[in-house]
């Protein structure tokens, strides 16, 4: 039985690295973290104002349903969710190749495009990572 | 057309994703995502949103079977598919760590279901784990609620028929107490 995600010290240590490139890259980013698909919170960034453990399990329910949405219109595999707030945008995607999501919270004094845009450059590097640490 | 909504809950590995297969006319909406946690069940899989199924009953009557995660870690999709439920199936795996205290905990998460509708209590893999018996989750429950009448089989959530029973009983359940409430025989 290999280690879970949220236990194994690579795939954390690699998670911490690529949150924080995000936290660098966007100054308005509240919460942002890594999720295994089941709902475990792997890492999060430290301090923020987000309970991780309950919302880990809502962005793994939400990914899950909108999975379930795209397959049943058929339109391929679901790549990101948006949900645009009154004070904010919460970006989720799937890390690619992996079991994984990052889930990222942004403040209103972002645009959605360069929150989308860091999140994908999170997310491809983090993949990378990980495929770094199998090679 | 009437319909109902009904709820299949209990801890993770009980069968309701198999269960709501098993009765579903038309493909069931899965959310499966990897099972980290195969020490607690030793299953690939596991729901992380809902299970969404339908089926009819005679003729004008539309079942839509809805299954919510087993882990206490996915509650707030219980409170969200709960509004909409007049009823629940519990299921319960009987080699489970301590089921009798599963059943009552869910029991107690979903007892407004009881209130608006029914409950039927279904214990599988009773053939893996012969105890405890269905009469000590009788006992169980008449010591913590005895205001509540629930029936409980085994069942084996991969057989129709068995599920069909089990579906049908909270129907009948349902709508009995529904005319008892109509008539004033029973208290709303």
């Amino acid at each position: 039985m290999s280690t879970p995600a949220h236990k194994n010290p690579t795939i954390i240590a690699n998670g911490i690295a690529t949150l924080e490139e995000i936290n660098d890259l966007c100054r308005s980013l509240h919460y942002a973290a890594l999720l295994t698909d089941d709902g475990f919170e792997v890492v999060s960034l430290p301090g923020t104002r987000v309970q991780g453990s309950r919302m880990a399990s809502m962005a793994s329910s939400m990914q899950a349903l909108s999975d379930a949405v795209a397959r049943e219109v058929r339109i391929g595999s679901s790549e990101y969710i948006i949900i645009a707030a009154e004070k904010g945008y919460v970006i989720q995607l799937r890390i690619p190749g992996e079991t994984l999501v990052l889930s990222a919270m942004f403040g209103d004094s972002e645009t959605l495009g360069k929150a989308l845009s860091v999140s994908r450059l999170a997310s491809t590097k983090m993949a990378a990572l990980m495929s770094s640490a199998t090679a | 057309m009437a319909e109902h909504v009904i709820l299949f809950a209990g801890p993770m590995g009980a069968g309701k994703t198999t269960a709501i297969q098993t009765l579903s006319e038309i493909d069931v909406v899965l959310t499966e995502a990897e099972n980290t946690e195969r020490d607690v069940a030793d299953k690939p899989t596991t729901t992380v949103a809902l299970d969404y199924g339908e089926i009819t009953l005679g003729d004008d009557e539309k079942v839509r079977l809805y299954g919510v995660p087993g882990q206490r870690r996915f509650d707030f999709m219980w409170e969200i598919l709960k509004e909409r439920a007049i009823g629940l199936v519990l299921l319960v795996n009987n080699d489970a760590p301590d089921p009798v205290a599963s059943v009552l905990e869910f029991l107690e998460e979903f007892g407004e279901l009881y209130d608006r509708g029914g409950v039927v209590i279904g214990i599988s893999r009773a053939d893996v784990s012969a105890t405890p018996t269905v009469a000590d989750y009788a006992d169980a429950i008449a010591v913590r609620r005895p205001d509540l009448v629930v029936p409980i089989f085994t069942i084996d959530a991969r057989n129709a028929s068995q599920m069909h029973m089990v579906l049908m009983t909270l129907i009948l359940n349902i709508e009995t107490r529904a005319a008892m409430k109509a008539s004033g025989h029973l208290s709303s």
